[in-house]
């Protein structure tokens, strides 16, 4: 049974029928073709299916389509533009800050929220917000460096 | 592992009145969702399959976050925890509350986890219990047939149950001002790699150096089929009895009130040991002089 719902995604609005039990991940995955969106745990313990709803981070296998009506969604296809990309991605790559990359759209995103919210975050304010995402590679030092370090570009 | 969630219908009830009228016509049969990160789990791995999903966030009196001074806080059903942790007020007056939202999930999931989702998944680790508990929080219910307000020690019974029947919903917890001058906090060991409870202690003390008007509240996560209040604590330690033999006193009362099981997270003597080591940690924090 199809329920249409309707969402801006990276900037673009969007009709979409889906089913009740649709999560926002399964829309943005396999009807959205987002692949940045990844698709893990499935139960809100990795993170790296989260997406900014509103302009905040949420671990989308946790949102339902239906929940997700009339919002906003951005993931990592929604933060360059013009091909050019942000002073945060940026200093991703300076830092080596990506390894094999499976968990880099989440941390990119959610330190953009991050720094969008609180532009000259203390360390401990990082390591609070990004910890609820796993990077299998545990890169983390190179991560969290590149996120003060792009807090500091910015100031 | 299921990938998918079971089959429900998603109902998005505008106001309470309907939300409400939708509960008393599927009772058993619905769940309520707010912020979903337990329920969302316990669909996936199918501990839950609802016929029905009443979404509450879309009725506005359920988004109240108040303080007023003197009456404390109104914190409604559908109030993410990152909201509850942005008012000044909860860490500088209801820190043990503060101490246990701040290692709660993380802080994605904060952003839609809620309070009163916490207490009514009613799990015995549940983090924000033991702090409602020592703060005498009130639960604030709603059903076709009308409101009451329970209180948080009368909310919890057994394993992941609660006293609420089936057509009923809690709208908001209020957390009243606590006593003057009072100091709480919410000690919690666990491993590392996870927030779940092995032990939790939240304490409150007030008026600490007067033997006839001190306060002193205790009570435990993880260590009892639900969170427990050891409420005899209070009045044992009235008393001009030196503090370090009523630190004593409140951990012997506090080991006949816990009854911990052995799971793959600690053995029921580790748990043992964990209370008393705990409660002796957060008594010499808000006491002194032990």
């Amino acid at each position: 049974m199809g329920h249409e719902i309707s969402l801006v995604v990276n900037g673009v609005h969007r009709r979409l029928h889906v089913r009740q039990n649709e999560t926002l991940l399964e829309v943005l995955r396999d009807r959205l073709q987002l692949k940045s969106v990844k698709a893990s745990c499935w139960r809100g313990e990795c993170g790296l299916c989260t997406v900014l709803l509103g302009g905040e981070p949420v671990k989308s296998c946790m949102v339902l389509a239906l929940e997700a009506d009339g919002g906003s969604v951005v993931t990592v296809e929604g933060l360059a533009r013009d091909g050019k990309l942000t002073p945060l991605q940026r200093s991703f790559i300076d830092h080596g800050a990506v390894q094999c990359g499976f968990c880099t759209p989440a941390f990119l995103l959610v330190a953009q929220a991050l720094l969008e919210r609180n532009p000259g975050p203390t360390k401990k304010e990082v390591l609070s917000a990004v910890n609820g995402l796993i990077c299998r590679c545990t890169g983390y030092h190179q991560i969290v460096e590149a996120i003060l370090e792009a807090s500091r570009l910015k100031e | 592992m299921f990938v998918s969630l079971p089959d429900f219908e998603y109902l998005r009830p505008k106001s309470l009145d309907e939300a409400l009228e939708l509960l008393d016509d599927h009772a058993e049969r619905a769940r309520v969702l707010a912020g979903g990160t337990d329920l969302m789990v316990d669909m996936r791995s199918r501990v839950l399959s609802p016929e029905y999903v009443i979404d509450v966030k879309g009725i506005s009196q359920l988004h109240e976050l108040r303080y007023e001074r003197g009456a404390g806080f109104t914190i409604g059903a559908a109030v993410p925890l990152n909201e509850v942790m942005g008012m000044l007020m909860i860490k500088e007056r209801y820190r043990a509350l503060y101490d246990a939202l701040e290692d709660m999930g993380d802080e994605i999931l904060r952003n839609r986890a809620t309070l009163v989702g916490n207490i009514c998944n009613a799990s015995p680790a549940a983090d924000t219990a033991a702090p409602l508990l020592v703060l005498d929080a009130q639960v604030e219910v709603s059903s076709v047939n009308g409101k009451r307000v329970l209180e948080i020690k009368d909310f919890f019974k057994g394993v992941k149950g609660t006293t609420l029947e089936p057509n009923e919903v809690v709208t908001a917890i209020h957390v009243p001002e606590p006593p003057d001058g009072s100091r709480s906090r919410y000690l919690k060991a666990k491993r590392t790699s996870e927030d779940l409870a092995i032990v939790g202690v939240a304490a409150l003390v007030a008026n600490e150096d007067d033997p006839k008007n001190r306060i002193v509240r205790l009570a435990y996560s993880s260590v009892a089929p639900t969170p427990v209040r050891a409420f005899e604590v209070e009045e044992a330690l009235r008393s001009d009895r030196p503090i370090p033999d009523l630190v004593d006193r409140a951990v012997s009362i506090a080991l006949t009130k816990v009854s911990p099981i052995s799971d793959v997270r600690a053995g029921r003597e580790y748990r043992i040991h964990l209370v008393e080591l705990l409660t002796r940690l957060v008594l010499k924090e808000l006491l002194g002089g032990a």
